[in-house]
């Protein structure tokens, strides 16, 4: 055992407290909640025996980078830049606690100040927490403190709309955060080209909230969105969940009148990771300031007036006003958050907006690529598509998924899974590192598949 | 200072990427959507920002740079391995809707943790989804809320909690919609069981309580606690910040818990990463277990001997009545891998890391208590234990209010001190109910040369100057931060002004 530096001294510390075992310590444990005999578990393991293991085990699973992959759903395929790892990893940053002693905690605050301000300067708000755990919680508790911040002018009493189009996972999220408030959740119609229906937009005038995806979950850019502040008025807050690259060449949602800009930070910094940990972002107005959840940073002198930071605005949380906290959130994702100011420092203006065009360039030619297949068609495709677009199939895209896995490709997402009247809808996504060459591996398999359905 | 913002190479400074792989990207966005300004993001070369973010680090304390005593955290040593383990492409590269046969090893390994948590608690179903120990909180309370629904006792609005409590268990139970009905603790901590009687009813939902308290006190009336809460209808919950203090010597199942939560990045070693990630699976009894958040690792025998060959296939499943999801994906599935590396060292041996910590935790309390005569003569008052007891957990507390009044040094001064020599600040004032609160705990993973040292340290400071002690930090990269300044005066981000 190496992680214990006092095995085989424990005699020496008992006698110097005037002990004989280490029994005497848990005597305070009444004997008929004992455990009864050791743990049931496997024997220990060396480090040696544990790397082989993981690497066994892990080896099993199927990394999206062994083969074409199109399933994204939310999620990045990335590239991090290498200093991202190394330097996020530095022992420093990564066996911190939160940093409630700013004296010997001015560089995580520093550089979560420094990612406070690149969020900020990429949605067009002027506020931005260190993380929220990610998109789904950061969309929920945006609404929660929307309510807070619009409830009491509101007409339509705790209610909220939102985009009908969100993924049920997400929304299952949003519903949980939001049942304990009372607040009231009633769908934003799309029309059927997939876009907003303005005109039903109308009714959300009064209520809380508007929650609404840019680009939504089919990967469709939504300039009616740029309307909806001016149709919903300056009494209902506008909420955009944003994929966080589409911003270098997007406009951002605070140039369009929206209140709260939430979104998945995970493109900036890790890999997928199988759903964790990333990390979402929450940026603002100032008139929610008050009311947002989670950790800030804000900028301040000590004693001998030097440049210093420190967490501010505590009295918003759970540690300081326990059940009137705007949140529960305690540990949030800030080493992820982290790794994401690196990434974006790394990329600088220009490298983001070339990786923007990256992933809009393979949509763009994966999309095309669909729509040439025989009996594949693109949904509207007509709508101009970010990341994602949407194909319908001549039977269920499962299947279709299940055939191009047995061949070698990861062809997307079968939307039937999230709702099933879109059975023979496959959600397509690209990523900057999509090549000409998985492309033309997805139209053969899909190709095949098609041709083998028709027959 | 190195300022990030002050990086302002030519135009397009930055990471070298590959071209798009078609011209004209661009115009696929409709041209009212076009970015008018890019962000004024740095303009930095790899050289200027591994140097930045270098100098950064050294600007930063974390366990491995010295003892980090911080009470309640758990801040024990990240072994390295688990790193390594979470760079490997099976787990990095891997996207949570896979279908089931391509992640079979990942899943395996989710099963193990259930399985493990589920050993140790004394549950019957755990989940790994939640993300926080607080997020933690949150699931099991809509998993009892939803089991009063269906049990026709929805009226049951109320979840009670001790006054001692970590902030999120009221702040969680309120997110579900409850109203927080807060009892004194009785001196040393415990609860005090005349106060329950009186608190709970016929709308009594749950009680939330961490066990060994906040105080690091194992609560002996823990089991006539549950009594009570159950005879009135609530159901019992179980706060397992603390876990690391009693694993394999009892549990919460025994305790009479219906739900916990766990922090796998205080028990299991998941690095606290500067406020996180953190990892809170939740563990739950038979008659919760239909509720718990959707979906958990779940097995079959396989008759081709299963993907990891140990003759099991391996799959999601939805929980009948399940509460649906508190994060869209599967949890911190990288952390639950971390935890996964650190159990294994152990195993069955679990219980020696439990002993470990509550050995050092009375050591280190012994040591500071009892200091040899000419130590103590020098100190003007010595801090009084926060509870009196013979023996604490993993935890204990100090209350340095004798020495405020003495000598005007403060439990935030003596705080602050500590950080000239080298040391991470205890936990401070909490919990609330031990007037001018230190909260020490040093973990298992402490030699008792470095316990020593601290306390000699520790006693050293008591018997300083106090104008020394009450000005200090004074070796820290900046002195004591005007925090009152960064509240009135809002500098939330930098100006971006070139």
């Amino acid at each position: 055992m190496d992680q214990l530096p006092n095995l085989g001294r424990e005699h020496e510390m008992l006698s110097a407290m005037g002990l004989s075992g280490i029994e005497d310590l848990f005597s305070d444990i009444p004997e008929k909640i004992r455990t009864d005999g050791p743990l049931p578990l496997r024997p220990p393991q060396s480090e040696e025996e544990i790397w082989a293991d993981a690497q066994r085990l892990l080896g099993v699973n199927i990394d999206l980078d062994s083969r074409p992959s199109f399933l994204s759903a939310g999620l990045a395929r990335n590239f991090v830049p290498t200093m991202v790892g190394m330097l996020a990893t530095r022992g420093e940053f990564l066996t911190s606690y939160t940093p409630y002693q700013p004296e010997v905690s001015q560089g995580m605050l520093q550089a979560m100040w420094e990612f406070q301000t690149m969020i900020s300067e990429l949605v067009g708000l002027p506020v931005s927490n260190v993380s929220m755990y990610d998109s789904s919680t950061a969309a929920a508790e945006a609404i929660t403190c929307a309510v807070r911040v619009k409830g009491r002018k509101a007409t339509q009493k705790g209610v909220v709309y939102v985009s009908e189009f969100v993924p049920p996972h997400k929304m299952s999220v949003i519903r949980n955060y939001t049942q304990g408030g009372g607040i009231e959740l009633r769908p934003l119609k799309h029309g059927t080209d997939g876009r907003i229906d303005l005109e039903a937009a109308q009714e959300a005038t009064g209520s809380c909230a508007v929650y609404v995806e840019q680009p939504n979950a089919f990967g469709v850019m939504d300039e009616g969105i740029t309307r909806l502040k001016e149709i919903i008025g300056e009494h209902t807050a506008l909420i955009v969940c944003v994929d966080a690259v589409s911003l270098g060449i997007m406009e951002a949602p605070g140039k369009y009148g929206a209140d709260i800009v939430v979104g998945e930070g995970q493109p900036f910094g890790i890999g997928p990771t199988a759903g964790g940990p990333i990390y979402g972002l929450f940026a603002c107005g100032k008139d929610y300031l008050r009311q947002m959840p989670g950790r800030i940073v804000g900028q301040t002198v000590d004693e001998d007036g030097l440049d210093a930071f420190t967490l501010t605005l505590s009295t918003r949380e759970q540690h300081i006003r326990r059940h009137r906290a705007t949140s529960n959130i305690c540990s949030n994702e800030t080493l992820i958050a982290l790794m994401g100011a690196m990434h974006m420092a790394m990329l600088g203006p220009e490298g983001l907006e070339r990786l923007a065009l990256r992933v809009a360039a393979a949509t763009e030619s994966t999309k095309s690529a669909m729509a040439s297949i025989p009996g594949v068609e693109v949904v509207e495709s007509n709508n101009p598509n970010f990341r994602e677009f949407v194909v319908e199939l001549p039977g269920d895209a499962r299947l279709a998924v299940d055939y191009m896995d047995r061949n070698g490709v990861l062809g997307g997402f079968p939307l039937g899974d999230w709702w099933e009247s879109m059975s023979d809808r496959l959600l397509i996504g690209c990523d900057e590192r999509t090549s000409i060459s998985d492309i033309e591996a997805l139209s053969t398999v899909l190709s095949a598949w098609v041709e083998g359905v028709n027959k | 200072m190195s300022d990030i913002f002050s990086f302002n190479g030519a135009e397009g400074t930055g990471w070298s990427q590959p071209s798009p792989i078609s011209g004209d990207a661009i115009s696929t966005v409709p041209i009212s959507l076009r970015r008018a300004d890019l962000p004024r993001w740095p303009r930095a070369s790899e050289p200027e920002l591994v140097r930045h973010y270098t100098w950064l680090s050294q600007r930063n304390f974390g366990i491995d740079t010295g003892f980090y005593p911080l009470g309640s955290c758990t801040m024990k040593h990240n072994p390295r391995v688990n790193e390594r383990i979470v760079q490997l492409p099976g787990i990095d590269r891997v996207h949570p809707l896979q279908p089931e046969h391509q992640i079979q090893g990942l899943l395996s390994i989710f099963f193990e943790m259930q399985e493990m948590l589920e050993v140790c608690s004394g549950m019957d179903q755990v989940t790994l989804q939640p993300v926080a120990g607080a997020q933690g909180e949150f699931a099991a309370i809509r998993c009892i809320q939803e089991y009063h629904k269906d049990n026709g006792q929805s009226h049951r609005n109320k979840v009670i909690v001790p006054d001692s409590a970590h902030g999120t268990n009221p702040a969680s139970a309120a997110m579900c919609g409850y109203e927080i009905i807060e009892i004194p603790s009785s001196p040393n901590g415990f609860l005090d069981l005349d106060a329950l009687r009186e608190a709970v009813g016929e709308d009594t939902a749950a009680m939330m309580i961490t066990n060994p308290s906040t105080l690091g006190v194992f609560e002996p009336e823990i089991s006539e606690a549950a009594d009570i809460v159950h005879s009135a209808g609530g159901q019992m919950y179980y706060d397992g910040a603390n876990f690391n203090a009693i694993l394999g010597k009892t549990n919460p199942g025994l305790m009479g818990f219906d739900a916990v939560h766990y922090n796998l990045h205080k028990t299991f070693s998941q690095p606290h990463g500067g406020g996180g990630p953190g990892s809170g699976p939740i563990g739950v009894r038979e008659h919760l277990a239909d509720y718990v958040p959707s979906p958990v690792a779940d097995r079959e025998e396989a008759e081709d001997g299963g993907a990891t060959g140990d003759g099991y296939r391996y799959f999601w499943r939805t929980p009948d009545k399940t509460i649906g999801k508190v994060q869209q994906w599967h949890g911190n599935a990288g952390a639950v891998v971390r935890a996964w590396a650190f159990y294994r060292r152990y195993g069955r041996e679990l219980e020696l890391m439990s002993e470990h910590a509550v050995l050092n935790a009375n050591y280190l309390r012994h040591r500071i208590l009892n200091p040899e005569s000419d130590v103590r003569e020098k100190i003007p008052a010595m801090p009084v234990d926060g509870a009196t007891v013979d023996f604490v957990k993993h935890e204990f507390t100090l209350s340095m209010s004798p020495l405020k009044e003495a000598v005007g040094v403060s439990g935030k001064d003596v705080a602050k001190r500590l950080l000239d020599y080298g040391y991470m600040s205890p936990t401070l004032y909490f919990p609330m109910i031990v007037p001018e609160c230190l909260m020490i705990e040093p973990t298992e993973t402490e030699s008792i040369e470095v316990m020593d040292k601290f306390a000699e340290d520790f006693l050293a400071i008591l018997s300083e100057d106090p104008s020394i002690v009450t000005t200090a930090p004074h070796t820290t990269d900046v002195r004591r931060v005007d925090e009152v300044q960064a509240a009135r005066n809002l500098v939330l981000r930098h100006p971006c002004e070139k």
